[in-house]
């Protein structure tokens, strides 16, 4: 005789040493006696540490004080965050214009607004934005940050710009609303969806002369009073001149790296040594290089400004770097995408433009941010050759009469800043990664 | 195969080609080429007969002979002998890179073995010794090291006590003395049979590499462990030990002593850069510690399972298994990070540490001012640098591949 069990036992439940609190810390922190100990000298270690820095920096800290005397007359021990509070516009902004702030702020502002649309899922066409990101957005910022006459050049420039950040905007709009990109959109309200494709190729490109005619219009009506570079500082010139140099270093080591693989021997010659010599120095010699050097190269008469020279260093040092990111994500392409190209008769550019670049870039992108984080950090070099980047900004403060000797506090907001800006940055890209890396084929 | 390839191949007629001038691929390479060589010669020589003119406009002087003529400042911290006014550019070019190379050889060799700390505690089980690892890396990787280097400089080594404060941090024998002049370290004298101290300790080593062999080869054939430890660490200390005690103990030291202001004798580095070295060693451990924990990760996990369930202990798992099978992969990051060492020590000029930028590419260039030139050799300097340090590179990652499955 048999006996069946007719029903299903039910499923036991973990055994609670495995998945309690308890069995969690068993594991992880008291699983030895070797274990126990070190846990113990750890928790006295981070204790120490923790204590140490709260009491320092927040509990005896002084926020609100004058100068230095009443922070130590509040107390000795703690940090005076009170200079450094002083200290915060001058921090961000170096000494540019009090007046003129929102400048610099409406300029971040419209960067933000200009690049939202990539985090967009609905949003068409993610490459033209990102295209007229890096296009136009430096002349309308730039004339935004230093001001003074516009030339006509620059007019069209801004007209132009101004045009592209409303498409952007209205691309956005239509994307968020209608899940459409904009030209799509635009051809839907007017009911000409069945028109051929030229008559609506014309309909748009004369709402886009339309648009630009009533910007440039527009623009000539205002102008901001020009400030000279030389009151640039702070975080803000820290930006500016890494923005520069990651947004014109990617086509430059773009260029580098095809150079690099190129079957052309005396351009790969070319390019490997480029790239090879200012891989091989630190920036610092560039720098110097660009400051000492550079005025020895212009034709006489021609002088240029000690920013453009550091950023014209920063832009051929970071496209060198830049190159070799660019070379891992092509080395990441299958052979067999550049045979199909091949075999479908595309030339050189169009292989490299239509088929290898797309992927090999977005490939690139996690790598991409962990350059820019290289070049934000390398960036507090120019302060050594005498800009006063958001370093020089914090290390003047030492300097100011009032806050005199002030040394460890300003470093110590610098390094919380960076830290902020290049951690999140950072998960970012590592997220990135994890994203790009789960929607792979092969 | 199928009946086809039986047959015999058909002579195959290659189509013609018709040369066409101007769609024929290698006049086209050549054509590029020739474009692109002739643009970059351009643009050199626009440059040379820019430079030749300017510097000709300013009365600049030209060529290398400034290398031989003498300099009128003085350095802080040298490694040679050099008098303001008597020695040369070229000894001033000199101690910079020996400088350089100071820092950097002693915050590789700092780095490298924090880092290892480091990155094997970031793969502890405990999971607040992974946790404290990951903060440290993620904390002095995510600020700046020029920052870093100012704070240890500013924050820390300007700020110990003076010299009438002088903390001695060799537990009472005065030998290592620390104070906001820097660090004065008592200096070995030999004395005269000194040099057989040397030769037994040598002895000691052939000797303990001798039983180790021998040990091996009776476990090889025998199976039999013979403990080695214990006659080892014996042998090394005992002979160079009885070796000393023997020849009358023919070592003095130079110790630092007090004299007036200041400090006199033995050796002595300056807090620049000390925080040169700190810093640079923090910074770029974390930067090693990523590298060791990545390649040790890159090491299938079936390898420490496998070595596990023979056995071994997990420290001997890590050692003989799994540290050794990572090497490949940690070792060219390690070492682009060595590089990176040197290059960064450069920033040594934000502290005023006689690094070779500070003190040619910045001091001398003001003073003598021959821009080409000086910015060339430093920049030829770190070349070649790079150079040796890649090619080594290059040879450890040939001989790697060898044994590679």
């Amino acid at each position: 005789m048999a006996i069946i069990k007719a029903e299903k036992t039910p499923d036991r439940s973990a055994p609670l040493f495995e998945t309690s609190v308890i069995g969690w810390l068993h594991k992880n922190l008291f699983s030895s006696v070797f274990n126990t100990l070190l846990t113990i000298l750890m928790l006295y270690i981070v204790y120490l540490t923790v204590s140490g820095v709260f009491v320092w920096g927040f509990a005896d800290a002084t926020f609100v004080a004058e100068n230095r005397r009443e922070c130590y007359d509040n107390s000795l021990t703690g940090a005076c965050w009170a200079g450094v509070i002083h200290w915060l516009d001058n921090i961000f902004y170096g000494r540019y214009p009090r007046d003129q702030i929102w400048r610099i702020n409406y300029g971040a502002l419209l960067l933000v607004l200009w690049m939202a649309p990539l985090w967009m899922s609905r949003v068409k066409g993610k490459v033209l934005v990102g295209a007229t990101v890096v296009v136009f957005y430096p002349f309308i910022a730039g004339y935004l940050f230093s001001g003074g006459d516009k030339g006509f050049f620059m007019q069209l420039m801004i007209a132009s710009s101004i045009v592209a950040f409303a498409i952007n905007m209205a691309n956005m709009i239509a994307g968020l609303t209608k899940s459409l990109g904009l030209n799509a959109f635009i051809i839907q309200m007017l009911g000409q969806t069945n028109a051929p494709d030229k008559t609506q190729r014309n309909i748009l490109l004369l709402l886009t002369a339309l648009a630009f005619g009533a910007a440039y219009l527009w623009q000539m009506g205002w102008t901001v009073e020009g400030v000279s570079w030389t009151k640039w500082g702070g975080l803000f010139l820290t930006l500016v001149i890494s923005g520069i140099g990651i947004a014109s270093s990617l086509p430059g080591g773009i260029i580098l790296a095809l150079g690099r693989r190129s079957k052309l021997t005396v351009i790969r010659v070319l390019c490997v040594s480029f790239i090879e010599v200012f891989r091989s120095v630190p920036l610092i010699t560039v720098l110097f290089m660009a400051t000492t050097m550079f005025p020895l190269f212009m034709p006489e008469g021609f002088v240029l400004n000690k920013l453009v020279q550091v950023i014209i260093a920063v832009i051929l040092f970071n496209a060198c770097y830049m190159a070799e990111t660019v070379r891992a994500g092509l080395q990441a392409i299958p052979r067999g995408q550049y045979e199909g190209a091949h075999t479908i008769g595309l030339g050189y550019w169009k292989t490299m433009g239509l088929v290898i670049m797309p992927q090999a870039l977005k490939h690139m992108i996690p790598n991409i941010v962990g350059s820019f984080i290289g070049l934000l950090k390398d960036t507090t070099l120019v302060s050594i050759i005498g800009l006063f980047d958001i370093l020089g900004m914090l290390r003047s403060i030492s300097k100011d009469v009032p806050w005199i000797g002030l040394h460890k506090e300003p470093l110590i907001f610098g390094a919380i800043l960076f830290f902020i800006l290049c951690f999140s940055m950072s998960k970012y890209s590592r997220h990135l990664e994890v994203k790009l890396s789960a929607g792979k084929q092969h | 195969m199928t009946d086809e390839t039986s047959d015999k191949p058909m002579a195959r007629v290659r189509p013609k080609e018709e040369f066409n001038f101007f769609q024929d691929q290698r006049v086209r390479s050549a054509f590029y080429q020739i474009l692109t060589a002739g643009i970059f010669a351009w643009l050199i020589w626009y440059l040379v007969s820019n430079t030749a003119h300017n510097l000709e406009v300013r009365g600049m002087n030209t060529g290398f002979g400034f290398v031989n003529s003498s300099a009128g400042f003085d350095t802080d911290f040298k490694l040679i002998d050099y008098t303001p006014g008597v020695g040369t550019y070229g000894r001033i070019f000199v101690i910079g890179i020996l400088n350089t190379l100071l820092v950097s050889f002693f915050a590789i060799i700092l780095s490298t073995i924090l880092g290892f700390f480091i990155g094997v505690l970031r793969l502890s089980n405990n999971w607040l010794v992974s946790k404290v690892a990951l903060a440290y890396v993620e904390i002095f990787r995510n600020i700046p090291l020029l920052i870093q280097i100012v704070f240890w400089y500013i924050g820390v080594f300007s700020l110990l006590p003076v010299v009438k404060k002088t903390i001695d941090i060799s537990l009472g024998t005065e030998m290592l003395l620390l104070n906001n002049r820097g660090l004065y370290m008592a200096t070995p004298i030999l004395g005269s049979l000194f040099w057989l101290t040397p030769i037994a300790l040598a002895l000691a080593i052939s000797g303990v590499i001798f039983l180790r062999r021998k040990a091996h080869k009776i476990q090889d054939t025998t199976g039999m462990q013979i403990k080695t430890l214990l006659p080892s660490l014996a042998l090394i200390i005992l002979l160079p030990g009885i070796t000393f005690l023997a020849t009358g103990m023919p070592l003095s030291w130079d110790m630092p002593v007090l004299d007036g202001f200041n400090f006199v004798g033995g050796t002595s580095v300056p807090p620049a850069f000390l925080a040169l070295l700190v810093a640079l060693s923090i910074y770029h451990a974390a930067q090693i510690a990523e590298a060791v924990r990545a390649g040790i990760l890159s090491v299938n996990i079936g390898q420490s399972e496998a070595a596990l369930s023979i056995g071994l202990k997990s420290s001997r798992v890590m050692s003989m298994v799994v540290i050794p099978q990572a090497m490949p992969a940690i070792v060219p990051p390690m070492i682009s990070n060595w590089m990176n060492t040197v290059k960064n020590s450069s920033l040594g000029i934000a502290i005023g540490y006689s690094e070779v930028v500070s003190l040619f590419m910045q001091t001398a260039l003001n003073q003598a001012g021959y821009a080409v030139e000086m910015v060339g050799m430093t920049m030829a300097f770190y070349m070649f640098v790079s150079l040796t340090i890649s090619f080594f590179l290059n040879i450890y990652n040939k001989r790697v591949q060898l044994v590679e499955r």
